[in-house]
C-alpha cells in the first residue's frame, strides 16, 4: 500500500516537473528586442567590465534592446554555432578565432559588413584585417591580437653574465651555453620551446623568407620545400637542440611552458605575453619579456598572429543592430580598454609600446584556405617538426612530404 | 539469505498445489498489453531519434558539408559516401586498430573484473567495504576531470607516476613521455578506461558471485576440487548470463568510446596512426565538416559493432526466450 | 590451533591484496582531492607532494564563487532527477512487456534497443539539436531531458529485462491463483523484488546523466540554465591558463552528488543485481 502511494506520487511530481521545465524558458531568439552576443570564455575572466561597458553604450543607444552575453569555450564553440547553423537559434554576434574565420566565410556562414562602420578602419592590423575578408567582402571585424614574447629570468640572465639581451639567434644560442652553465639540472632549458611549436617553428621558416603556401592562379602550392623554408626548418632544428630541452614530440599545451618556468625547469620561454601571470610568486619579482629576435641583427623573429575577429551569422535576426554593437565593442575607447587589459588593440595608429606590442611588428599568418583547418587539424605541420626533431627523417624529406601534403589538402574542392 | 530465495521457496509450495491450472500469462497471451507497455518508450525514443535517424540515413547519401548545412540542402550523390570510405585506407586501418583496441579493453576489463570480483568474496567485510566505496568514487567521476587527473599523473615533466617509477628503482623514468608512440599512447587510453569501467563490472559481477550456493561449493571442496575447477564447472555456469550482458555492453561501449582517448591523447598528437573509429569519425564528420561522408562511417560503424557483438547479444537474446 | 592460525594468515594475505587494490584504483582520485587542498606552487611543482600539509581552500572558494555555481547544480540535479524517475518508469513497463510476454514486433523492438545503443553520439548531435529547435525546446532543461531519456532508455529496458527473466514467473501465477488481479500482482509480487534491480539500474543512469557533456553544451546557451559538467568547462574552456587548483576543487564538488546518492541505494544494490540476471 505505502509503496503504490508513494509510486503514484513520484510518478505526479516526475509530470509536473516536467511540466514547469518544459514552460519555463523558450529558446533565445534574436528579435528586435534581444541581441545574443557569444565571447569566448577568456572575456569573462579578463575583462568583463570592456564587455559590459560596451553593452551599456549599445543599450543606450539602442533603448528596448537587450544584450546577452553567452560565453563559449574554444573547444566547442563551432560544434554549437554548427547545430545553430542548421537549427536556428544562434547568436547575433561571434567571436571566431582569425584562423577559423576562412572555412565559415567560405561557407556564405556570415554576413557582409560595412567596413566605414567601424573604428579605425583603415588601419586595421593587416593579419587580422585579412582573416576577415574573403571575395572582396568584409565579414569581420578585427577583435583583438596577441603575439609572442620571450619572458625570462632576470636574475639567471645576469647570474650567466648575459649583459645584453641576445639580438640575434646566434647569440641566443651562445648564451644558452652560459646558461646551462648556471643550472646544469638535466631537463633544464635556457629557452623553453617545447618540439612541435609549430607557432615559433615556423616564425623560423618565415624569417629565412620561407612560406607554408602560396596561391598560384587559382591553385594553391606548398612552399615548405622551398630552399629557403628548408633553410628556416634548418636552423630551427639546430636552435632547438642548441636552447631547449623540452620533449620533441609534445606541444606547447603539454606542459605549459609557464609551469615548467614555475618550477624553475627554464630560463626564458617563448609564449603570450600574459604568460607572466603563472610563473609563480618565486619568480614573479624577476620576470621581464623581450621580443625574440630572428637571424639577422635588428629583425625579430616573425611572431604567429593570435587574435579574434568579431562576425554576424547569416541566421542573425537582426544584422545591423549586431553590427552596431561590434562598432561599440571595437571603438577606440574600447579598444585602448583591451589593451589595458594586456591585449594587442586591433589598428596601427592605437599601437603602444609594450613588448608584445613591439613584437607584432613583424608578424606571419597562416594561408587563407577554405582548407586551411584541415592541415591544422591534421597536424601536418607538427608531425613534419617531429619528424625533423627526432631525426625520424632529414628536414628536406619531412618539409616535402609536408608540402605535397599540404598542397593536396588545400586544393580539395 | 535473499529475500529472493525466500520467496522462491515459499514459490515452490504454493506451485505444487497450483500445477494443475493453466498458465495465467506467458509467451501467447497478452492481446493488446505489450504493445501499451512498450508505447511510452517506443513514441519517446522515435519522436527524438526518427528525424536523427532519418537525418543520418539521408545525409550519407548526400554530398552535405558546411556550406550545404547553411542552406539546409544537399547533393544527392547515391553511395559514393560509402564507397569513398570504404576505399580508404585509413577506415580499415581504424577499423583493424579499433577492433584490437576493443577486445584487449574488454578483455581485460572482465578478466580483471572477475579477478577483483572473487577476490572481493574472500575479503573480510572491512576491507571490502573500503573497496566497494573505493570503486564507487572511481564511478562517479566525470570522464572529462577523470582524463585531466590521469594526464596530470602521467605528463613527463612533473607526473606522479614518474617519480614513483623511478623512486622504486624500475629504472629511470624521469620525464619519461608517456605518449611518445602510439602503442604507448592507447596503452594509457586503455589504461584509463579499463580504471574507469572496472567498478560497474566488478560491483556487478560481485553480486552476481554472491548468489553462487555456497553449499555447492563447500561439496565441491570436500570432494578435493581445485579452485579453479570450482569456478569453472560450479561458479561460471551460474554466472554466465551476466559475464554476457557484460561483455556486449564493453564491446559496443569500448569499440564506440571517444572522449577518453580524444582528450587523454590530445587533438595535436591525433593522426591517422593512433586513429579510433571514433575519432576518425569526430575528424572526419565534425572537423572536416563532411557531414555526409561522417553519416557514412556511423552507420558503417553500427554495422562493425553489431557484428562483433552479435554473438554474445544473440545469445542474451535467446534466454528470455528458452522459457 | 595451527589450522585457525593458517586461516587468519591467509585472510590477512588476501586483505592486504585488497588493500592494494584499493589503492591502486583510488589513487587517482586522491590525487584530484589532495591537488584540490594544494597551495599552487605546490600543484606544478617538480617533486609531487603528496599530502597538503599547508592546505588551503582557496580554490573551492574559487570554484563556488565562479558565477552560476548553484543555479547549475540544482540544474543538474532537476534534469538527473527527471531523467532517472521517468526512464525507469518506462524501462520498467517496456522490460515486463519483453521478459512476459509474446508478441510480432518483439524482435524489432529488441533491435531497436540493442541498435540504439550502438550508435555513435556524436553523429547525433546536429540533427538532434535541429528537432529540438524546431519544437523550441533548445535552451530548455526540459529539451535536455528528452534527449537524455533517449540515450538511457535502451540501457534501462535491457538491464531492466535481464532482473525480470531472473524472477520465476511461478511467483506471479502462484498469486493470480490466489484471486490477485494482474496489477496487484504487479505491484505486491513484482515490484518488491525488482526494487534492488530498479535501484542499480537508475544509479548508472544517475551517473551516466549527471555526468553528460556535449548534448548539454550545445542545447543550453543561458549560464542561469546550465549543468554542472558544462559549468565545469569553464574551468578549462579559455585559450589562457588553467587554474589547475580550482577545476580540481570544482571536480571534486561535481563528484559529491553522485557518491552521495550512490551511497543512499548502495544497499540495495548487491541484491538486486543478484535476485535478478543470475537465474536467467
Amino acid at each position: 500500500m505505502k509503496r503504490r502511494s508513494i509510486t503514484a506520487l513520484c510518478l505526479a511530481t516526475v509530470v509536473a516537473a516536467a511540466v514547469a521545465a518544459t514552460t519555463s524558458g523558450a529558446t533565445q531568439k534574436a528579435t528586435a528586442s534581444n541581441l545574443v552576443v557569444w565571447l569566448q570564455v577568456d572575456a569573462q575572466s579578463s575583462w568583463p567590465d570592456v564587455v559590459a561597458a560596451a553593452s551599456q553604450k549599445f543599450q543606450a543607444d539602442h533603448p528596448g534592446t537587450k544584450v546577452t552575453v553567452q560565453y563559449q569555450n574554444w573547444g566547442d564553440h563551432l560544434q554549437k554555432f554548427d547545430a545553430t547553423l542548421a537549427g536556428g537559434g544562434g547568436p547575433d554576434v561571434i567571436e571566431m578565432g582569425n584562423s577559423e574565420m576562412i572555412k565559415y566565410m567560405a561557407a556564405g556562414a556570415f554576413a557582409s559588413l560595412d567596413k566605414s562602420s567601424f573604428d579605425n578602419n583603415a588601419t586595421w592590423l593587416g593579419g587580422l584585417a585579412k582573416s576577415g575578408r574573403y571575395g572582396g567582402k568584409t565579414y569581420g571585424v578585427p577583435y583583438y591580437a596577441g603575439s609572442r614574447v620571450v619572458t625570462y629570468r632576470t636574475d639567471l640572465f645576469k647570474k650567466a653574465g648575459i649583459t645584453k639581451l641576445p639580438a640575434t639567434t646566434a647569440q641566443y644560442v651562445a648564451d644558452a651555453a652560459k646558461l646551462f652553465k648556471v643550472d646544469p639540472t638535466k631537463g633544464f632549458s635556457p629557452l623553453y620551446i617545447a618540439g612541435t611549436d609549430w607557432y615559433v617553428a615556423m616564425g623560423f621558416v618565415f624569417d629565412y623568407g620561407g612560406g607554408i603556401a602560396t596561391q598560384v592562379s587559382g591553385k594553391w602550392k606548398g612552399l615548405l620545400a622551398s630552399r629557403q623554408s628548408i633553410a628556416g626548418l634548418t636552423a630551427y632544428k639546430n636552435f632547438f637542440a642548441a636552447v631547449s630541452r623540452a620533449s620533441k614530440t609534445t606541444d606547447e599545451a603539454h606542459p605549459n611552458p609557464y609551469d615548467v618556468y614555475a618550477q624553475g625547469g627554464a630560463a626564458s620561454m617563448i609564449g603570450q605575453s600574459w604568460f607572466t601571470c603563472c610563473v609563480g610568486a618565486k619568480y614573479k619579482a624577476d620576470t621581464a619579456q623581450f621580443v625574440m629576435p630572428g637571424h639577422l641583427r635588428g629583425q625579430a623573429l616573425p611572431g604567429f598572429q593570435g587574435g579574434s575577429d568579431l562576425a554576424v551569422p547569416v541566421t542573425s535576426g537582426d544584422k545591423s543592430l549586431a553590427s552596431d554593437w561590434i562598432k561599440d565593442f571595437t571603438s577606440t575607447s574600447s579598444e585602448k580598454a583591451l589593451q589595458a587589459k594586456g591585449n594587442i588593440p586591433n589598428a596601427t595608429n592605437l599601437l603602444g609600446n609594450s613588448v608584445n606590442e613591439r613584437a607584432a611588428a613583424r608578424s606571419w599568418f597562416v594561408p587563407s584556405a577554405k582548407h586551411w583547418a584541415d592541415v591544422e587539424n591534421g597536424n601536418i605541420l607538427r608531425n613534419m617538426l617531429q619528424q625533423i626533431l627526432t631525426g625520424k627523417l632529414s628536414v628536406k624529406q619531412a618539409a616535402q612530404s609536408a608540402s605535397d601534403n599540404i598542397t593536396s589538402v588545400l586544393n580539395q574542392p | 539469505m535473499s529475500e529472493g530465495t525466500s520467496t522462491t521457496a515459499a514459490a515452490g509450495t504454493l506451485l505444487g498445489t497450483s500445477r494443475r491450472r493453466r498458465r495465467v500469462w506467458g509467451r501467447a497471451a497478452g492481446g493488446a498489453v505489450p504493445y501499451v507497455l512498450i508505447a511510452p518508450v517506443v513514441v519517446v525514443i522515435g519522436v527524438v531519434l526518427g528525424y536523427p535517424l532519418y537525418w543520418l540515413g539521408k545525409l550519407s547519401l548526400e554530398h552535405y558539408t558546411l556550406f550545404e548545412l547553411i542552406r539546409h540542402a544537399g547533393t544527392w550523390v547515391g553511395l559514393d559516401n560509402y564507397r569513398s570510405v570504404l576505399s580508404d585506407q585509413i577506415f580499415w586501418h581504424t577499423l583493424l586498430r579499433t577492433v584490437i583496441f576493443t577486445a584487449v579493453n574488454v578483455g581485460l576489463t572482465i578478466v580483471l573484473g572477475m579477478l577483483i570480483a572473487l577476490l572481493l568474496v574472500r575479503l573480510s567485510t572491512w576491507v571490502r567495504l573500503l573497496l566497494t566505496s573505493g570503486l564507487v568514487l572511481v564511478w562517479s567521476m566525470p570522464v572529462v576531470v577523470a582524463v585531466q587527473i590521469f594526464y596530470w599523473m602521467t605528463n613527463f615533466q612533473n607526473g606522479v607516476v614518474n617519480s614513483i617509477l623511478t623512486k622504486l628503482h624500475v629504472g629511470d623514468f624521469s620525464q619519461h613521455d608517456w605518449y611518445g608512440t602510439t602503442f604507448s599512447q592507447l596503452g594509457m587510453v586503455t589504461l584509463l578506461i579499463v580504471w574507469g569501467a572496472l567498478p560497474f563490472v566488478v560491483i556487478t559481477l560481485y553480486a552476481a558471485l554472491a548468489q553462487v550456493p555456497r553449499d555447492l561449493v563447500e561439496a565441491a571442496e570436500v570432494d578435493g576440487a581445485t579452485s579453479f575447477g570450482i569456478f569453472r564447472d560450479i561458479t561460471l555456469p551460474i554466472i554466465k548470463p551476466i559475464l554476457l550482458i557484460l561483455t556486449s555492453l564493453s564491446i559496443i561501449w569500448d569499440f564506440g568510446v571517444f572522449t577518453q582517448p580524444y582528450l587523454l591523447i590530445g587533438q595535436s598528437k591525433i593522426t591517422p596512426n593512433n586513429f579510433l573509429m571514433s575519432i576518425y569519425l569526430f575528424e572526419e564528420g565534425y572537423f572536416k565538416s563532411d557531414y555526409g561522408r561522417g553519416a557514412a562511417i556511423s552507420l558503417l560503424m553500427v554495422l562493425m559493432v553489431g557484428l562483433l557483438s552479435i554473438v554474445y547479444v544473440r545469445k542474451m537474446v535467446r534466454i528470455g526466450v528458452s522459457e | 590451533m595451527t589450522r585457525r592460525r593458517g586461516r587468519r594468515v591467509r585472510q590477512a594475505g588476501w586483505d592486504a591484496v585488497g588493500l592494494a587494490v584499493f589503492v591502486v584504483m583510488v589513487f587517482p582520485v586522491f590525487w584530484m582531492i589532495s591537488t584540490a587542498f594544494k597551495p599552487d606552487d605546490q600543484i606544478v611543482s617538480l617533486n609531487p607532494t603528496w599530502i597538503p600539509w599547508r592546505p588551503t581552500l582557496s580554490h573551492f572558494g574559487a570554484a563556488i564563487h565562479k558565477p552560476y555555481f548553484w543555479e547549475d547544480v540544482k540544474n543538474s540535479l532537476i534534469v538527473v532527477g527527471i531523467t532517472v524517475a521517468i526512464s525507469i518508469v518506462l524501462a520498467f513497463l517496456a522490460a515486463v512487456a519483453l521478459a512476459r510476454y509474446g508478441f510480432s514486433g518483439r524482435a524489432l523492438f529488441i533491435l531497436m534497443v540493442i541498435g540504439i545503443q550502438m550508435l555513435p553520439q556524436a553523429g547525433l548531435i546536429i540533427p538532434l539539436y535541429v528537432v529540438l529547435a524546431d519544437y523550441h525546446k533548445t535552451n530548455t532543461l526540459a529539451g535536455v531531458v528528452i534527449t537524455y531519456l533517449t540515450f538511457v532508455l535502451p540501457f534501462c529496458v535491457w538491464t531492466l529485462r535481464g532482473f525480470l527473466l531472473g524472477i520465476p514467473k511461478e511467483l506471479e501465477e502462484a498469486a493470480m491463483v490466489d484471486g490477485s488481479t494482474r496489477l496487484g500482482v504487479f505491484l505486491k509480487i513484482l515490484l518488491p523484488l525488482m526494487a534492488p534491480g530498479l535501484v542499480a539500474t537508475s544509479v548508472f543512469a544517475f551517473i551516466t546523466t549527471w555526468n553528460e557533456y556535449i548534448f548539454a553544451r550545445v542545447l543550453l546557451n543561458d549560464q542561469s540554465k546550465q549543468t554542472i559538467t558544462v559549468w565545469l568547462s569553464y574551468f578549462y574552456g579559455s585559450s589562457r591558463h588553467t587554474d589547475w587548483g580550482a577545476l580540481m576543487a570544482a571536480s571534486t564538488l561535481t563528484a559529491i552528488p553522485v557518491v552521495v546518492f550512490f551511497l543512499l541505494v548502495q544497499r540495495r544494490i548487491a541484491f538486486g543485481l543478484t535476485a535478478g540476471a543470475v537465474r536467467g
